[in-house]
């Protein structure tokens, strides 16, 4: 077993290169997994110089097999692969150029982005009568259910098997795709046209109703060096733990307002952690080697996890033509009584609100029941509206910034160099329109389109400025809605001038 | 920039603070006037927010030409004394068949008959000065090394804060709603924050200047209408992989270059309208990415991070109307830049500022007069680029 490996893996045994040096890795495994069950935390160096890691926000350039500017979040590893480290502005110069496929085409009633438990749930209640085209990023369904290692309230049975049981259930009026991001959502009238890329493949869906199940982001925390390797998400720390069966570290600290939505999981695999309330600083020359909180208390630990809770992923609403409002503390899409953002594009599950998976799970059948109605079958939202009656959406609770404790420089609130230190010098000089922040800062300008850092930036102004974060004015999403490589849409048939 | 009370009278108001409502209001101020601008959202937030920062002088006109050589001289004094970035990093037209050969002979010897540099180059000079290009169909280009880019919205700022230390007055989330006249003269503008009393009236407001028009009750037609241009940002790339701005009317018309932050930026000639919808459509995302990877395959690779929308406030001959209105005094237009108004800015405004103070000016005004649609005399299109 290698250095953080949590189980015996079955998978084939392969021999990979980082930066030169062999190591042991399993065939089908994700990159930064691999490299962090030996140990390997700094994988890439931001514009300005800072080191980084896999497993918080900002982009995973590497260069693979002598290629750069690839993705080594959607890597797999294979024998004899070779990876080095790149700084983000490193780019292949020569590249191979393929025509490719054409484009492909495929005509749905209904178009669910994202295969959480809600996505899921909507499936399941439309696919008798309807066609439905799924679209997931991940390489799995069942979304942040999927990264639970524990029973989850409303589930009975394991987390990822309940997800196999309802996903087996799928008929053939399913059409599933997995590894797809959706580049946005555009009314063309008759129907709404999804494309959605696929590697390198574009396909564009087309279909008359589209469901947003698009789900929630992690919270991200501010303190100094929040960027630096051996910083976990809670998604990526329960990702690498229950999916990869690898630890986050040896020991580790726990911030952030809701660390119990991580301490039974590491309890479980038996990993020593230490929740810190408080944090102030990480530190280490590679990778984190220990947390400082605020009252100058030392952790030494090999990993941080940070849980703030999760907030609705704005952008595919604002995209879609949704408008916000500001409820329980954050920014969540207007609905009609229907469950509807506009006529034909419904949202369910943590893009509406945050609650548990059961919860999200009725409310994608809840929209589900809608949409059948709307196509005149026999449906009863009205099960699924008094069930979801019993489940109170959970508040998110940001604790104050402690400007004057921190040295702000450090602290990092979006992943592409945009340091606290200059969003607090522009809205220290009274401006307060997130545009023109975002224009002077770089703030929500870069790889993840504003998803982890906006709703700080949200924070920042309301609180240097006392104006309730319910008046902000937060800029829409634009489209793609994940990057996406320039030759995807590229793919052609050759357009008449 | 604080927004500032509404002053109860100001001897010159200016309708719009973009680009040009800024640079005007500060060549004013610079030259003793008193002027406020009164802009509706922020300074800077309508199409100078949304622009693709180029700055050139391949025209194939005069009077364009002349106006551009006289801007990059502007550009380059205010960059220097004021401290926002204007790179001369040129502007280099790829050109593929003898036809686009001829015609660019022509533009490049009306603009060395006004002093700008143009010259002709060779494929292989091209890829020297941008090794990234797929310079295997091109059979020649035209390269002038004075032109260059700027942040629009940096620059903007730039000139306001600047303006200001002059006197000019600058308010913000203020809305024009309505003209105080008598008797064919201005008296005062009715705005969502009350009344500003003033004589003297300059519509700057480009995709909104036919709204404006229409307040201030003016008959003469002068068509200006929005159409939507897009535009597209990559991930950031090394300092220095495209410095100047790379256009090919062949391949979709398309514009790029790369920004201080190190994306790559530009768009292609996909308009729809007019309209004022914002919304970037799919389409574009297409025909942006098939373009721009034909001209530097390299971008194949390269994320897109957004693409978006801005207005071109467009004419018939894709010229401006620049000049007095006879009918109401002192109403002044200087709107319609169809897709080149950032670059004109600083002219522009000597050019207006000339005619308020001085009533005449040396720059050829005479090509922007907004009565040449009524006297149906239309200019030769401007070169137009997106």
């Amino acid at each position: 077993m290698r250095p953080l490996d949590l189980t015996e893996k079955g998978m084939k045994k392969v021999t990979i290169y980082f930066e030169g040096q062999p190591l042991e890795a399993y065939e089908g495994e994700k990159l930064p997994v691999a490299l962090l069950a030996n140990g390997v935390y700094w994988l890439t160096s931001s514009t300005e110089g800072r080191k980084r890691g896999a497993f918080t926000f900002g982009p995973l350039p590497v260069v693979l097999n002598g290629v750069k500017n690839v993705n080594g979040r959607t890597v797999r590893v294979r024998d004899g692969m070779r990876i080095e480290r790149q700084s983000y502005g490193d780019f292949q110069e020569t590249v191979e150029i393929d025509t490719g496929k054409p484009v492909e085409r495929m005509v749905a009633d209904v178009v669910v982005i994202g295969g959480g438990p809600a996505g899921i749930g909507a499936v399941l209640e439309v696919q008798e009568h309807l066609t439905v085209a799924l679209i997931e990023e991940k390489g799995w369904l069942g979304g942040d259910l999927w990264l639970k290692g524990l029973p989850q309230e409303g589930f009975e049975k394991a987390p990822r098997e309940a997800v196999r049981e309802m996903v087996s259930k799928f008929n053939e009026n399913v059409t599933v795709f997995k590894e797809t991001v959706a580049l946005g959502v555009f009314d063309k009238g008759e129907y709404f046209l999804v494309p959605v890329a696929k590697g390198d493949e574009l396909i564009e869906l087309m279909a008359k109703r589209v469901v947003l199940a698009t789900g929630a982001v992690d919270g991200i925390s501010l303190f100094e060096n929040n960027d630096i390797p051996g910083v976990f998400r809670r998604d990526y720390a329960l990702e690498v733990m229950n999916v990869w069966g690898v630890a986050p570290g040896r020991r580790v600290a726990v911030v952030g307002s809701r660390p119990e939505e991580v301490t039974p999981e590491l309890e479980r695999w038996g990993i020593e952690y230490v929740i810190v309330p408080d944090p102030k600083r990480a530190e280490g020359r590679e990778k984190v080697e220990r947390l400082v909180d605020m009252k100058g208390n030392t952790y030494e630990v090999d990993a941080v996890i940070t849980s703030e809770g999760r907030i609705p992923d704005i952008n595919p609403i604002t995209q879609a033509g949704g408008k916000l409002t500001f409820r329980r503390g954050y920014y969540t899409p207007v609905l009609d009584s229907e469950h509807r953002i506009r006529d034909g594009i419904y949202v369910a599950g943590s893009a509406v609100s945050v609650k548990p998976h059961y919860a999200n799970y009725l409310e994608g059948r809840l929209v589900g029941a809608y949409i059948l109605r709307e196509f005149g079958f026999d449906s009863t939202p009205c099960i699924y509206e008094d069930k979801l009656k019993d489940y109170e959406p959970i508040p998110f609770v940001h604790r104050r910034i402690p400007f004057e404790s921190f040295n702000l420089e450090d602290v990092q609130i979006c992943g592409c160099d945009v340091s606290l230190k200059k969003v607090d010098d522009v809205v220290r000089k009274g401006i307060t329109d997130l545009q023109v922040i975002k224009r002077l800062t770089h703030l929500a300008m870069g790889f993840c389109q504003g998803r982890f850092c906006l709703f700080n930036g949200a924070v920042v102004v309301s609180q240097i400025t006392g104006s309730d974060m319910a008046r902000i004015d937060l800029p829409g999403a634009r489209p793609p809605l994940k990057n996406v490589k320039m030759k995807v849409p590229a793919r052609r048939d050759v357009h008449a001038e | 920039m604080p927004s500032k009370e509404l002053p109860e009278r100001s001897d010159i108001v200016i309708i719009g603070g973009g680009i040009i409502g800024t640079t005007l209001a500060h060549e004013l101020a610079r030259r003793g006037e008193e002027v406020t601008v009164i802009e509706k959202r922020f300074i800077g937030s309508g199409s100078t927010f949304r622009c693709g920062t180029g700055i050139r002088q391949q025209f194939n006109d005069e009077a364009n030409v002349r106006v551009m050589k006289r801007s990059v001289e502007l550009w380059k004094e205010y960059s220097e004394r004021y401290g926002f970035s204007f790179e001369q990093t040129g502007y280099l037209f790829l050109l593929y068949d003898e036809g686009e050969v001829e015609e660019f002979k022509r533009n490049i010897e009306i603009q060395n008959r006004f002093g700008v540099p143009t010259r002709l180059i060779t494929p292989e000079e091209a890829k020297e000065i941008v090794p990234l290009l797929d310079t295997s169909e091109v059979i020649a280009a035209s390269w002038n090394p004075t032109d260059g880019k700027a942040d629009p919205f940096h620059a903007t700022v730039s000139f306001a804060i600047n303006a200001e230390k002059y006197g000019a007055k600058f308010v913000e989330y203020t809305e024009v709603k309505g003209f105080l006249r008598e008797k064919g003269e201005i008296k005062g503008l009715k705005t969502s924050r009350g009344i500003i009393k003033t004589g003297i009236v300059v519509n700057a407001t480009n995709a909104w200047a036919k709204l404006i028009n229409a307040m201030a009750g003016i008959k003469t037609r002068i068509p200006i209408e929005p159409y939507k241009h897009q535009a597209v940002i990559t991930q950031p790339i090394r300092k220095g992989a495209v410095k100047p701005m790379v256009i090919s009317m062949r391949y979709g018309h398309a514009y790029l270059t790369q920004t201080a932050h190190g994306g790559i930026v530009g768009g292609v000639g996909y308009e729809l309208g007019p309209t004022y919808d914002l919304n970037p459509t799919y389409e574009f995302m297409r025909e942006v990415s098939y373009y721009f990877t034909k001209i530097i395959p390299a971008l194949r690779e390269l994320l897109i991070l957004r693409t978006w929308a801005g207005y071109y406030a467009k004419t018939p001959d894709s010229n401006a109307a620049i000049g007095k209105i006879e009918e109401l005094s002192d109403y002044y237009i200087a709107a319609g830049f169809s897709g080149h108004g950032f670059m004109m800015a600083p002219a522009v405004a000597e050019m207006v500022a000339d005619l308020i103070t001085k009533g005449r000016t040396d720059l050829p005004a005479e090509w922007y007069d907004p009565y040449r649609f009524e006297r149906g005399e239309l200019r030769g299109r401007a070169l137009q680029m997106g």
